[in-house]
């Protein structure tokens, strides 16, 4: 997974759906049958959601041609997380300086009001 | 348009506005907070209308380079710009981290001082972007403002248990 991929991770993780797979999967591997099963959904369409989670790194398919069944790989949300916390901080965290910062220009200009 | 999606964020500072306007538009002081826990440089700070601020923040051996735009400049109470990253000659270019991360933010930023003290209100929208950034930035936005919300809870979860399990 690189970082390059965080987009379609943003993407994938957009869909109740797919969280709702990604959930399902959390409790172990299972095939497209297993996964349709509690969605009022075709597996066609179940399959559509696999084939967006799996271009974004966040499961993985089996080899079997005839199950191919479906594993979940948590990294990418980690590291999709971890990009927008990082954003967040990346403000917040310069805001605090900023604070300190006007603490200290008003102490400047406290001392220089009283000495003059 | 209408369902641009928008960032917003809100903070107090203890501090006149002039001293806060001030910050944002003084080279010197802007380079003091901006970036974290970085060395930041100012190549070019020219607050006025289609002027630019060059902006370089060193991480080690590594310098990541950000351009800015100014559209509207009225002291002391608004600011707007056009943010964008850029490369070593000042190009607007992707972000190296999000390929489809907007490649221009418009950031409004606007000060209300109260009793001494002042609010700064700022805002980021996509600015000319293509559905895919759009679509990137909404998805950003909405975890930044309410942590995903219910697909968040239900990931935290998920990951958590992973961890446990």
């Amino acid at each position: 997974m690189t970082e390059a991929h965080l987009d379609h991770v943003f993407a994938a993780l957009a869909d109740p759906t797919r969280r709702a797979i990604l959930v399902r999967l959390s409790k172990g591997s299972a095939t497209v049958g297993d996964i349709a099963k509690p969605f009022e959904m075709s597996q066609p369409a179940i399959s559509k959601h696999l084939k967006v989670l799996e271009n974004a790194g966040l499961i993985e398919r089996g080899v079997d041609r005839q199950m191919r069944p479906a594993t979940l790989n948590a990294a990418p949300m980690q590291a999709a997380a971890n990009w927008l916390e990082e954003f967040r901080q990346f403000w917040e965290g310069s805001f605090d300086q900023l604070d300190q910062l006007l603490r200290a220009m008003k102490d400047t200009q406290k001392r220089k009001d009283t000495s003059s | 348009m209408s369902d641009t999606p928008i960032y917003i964020l809100e903070r107090t500072f203890d501090a006149p506005r002039e001293l806060v306007w001030r910050t944002f538009t003084e080279s010197e002081l802007l380079s003091h907070w901006y970036g974290p826990g970085v060395e930041t440089v100012i190549h070019e700070l020219n607050v006025t209308p289609g002027g630019v601020w060059l902006n370089e923040m060193k991480m080690g051996e590594n310098s990541y380079y950000q351009r800015a735009e100014y559209l509207e400049v009225e002291a002391p109470g608004r600011l707007v710009w056009l943010h964008s990253t850029a490369d070593a000659e000042w190009n607007i270019a992707d972000n190296p981290m999000m390929p489809n991360w907007p490649k221009v933010l418009m950031t409004v930023v606007t000060f209300e001082e109260n009793d001494g003290k002042t609010n700064m209100r700022l805002t980021w929208e996509p600015h000319e972007s293509s559905p895919e950034e759009i679509e990137v930035f909404s998805q950003a936005i909405a975890g930044l403002d309410q942590g995903w919300g219910k697909g968040m809870e239900m990931l935290a979860e998920l990951l958590e248990s992973l961890q446990s399990g």
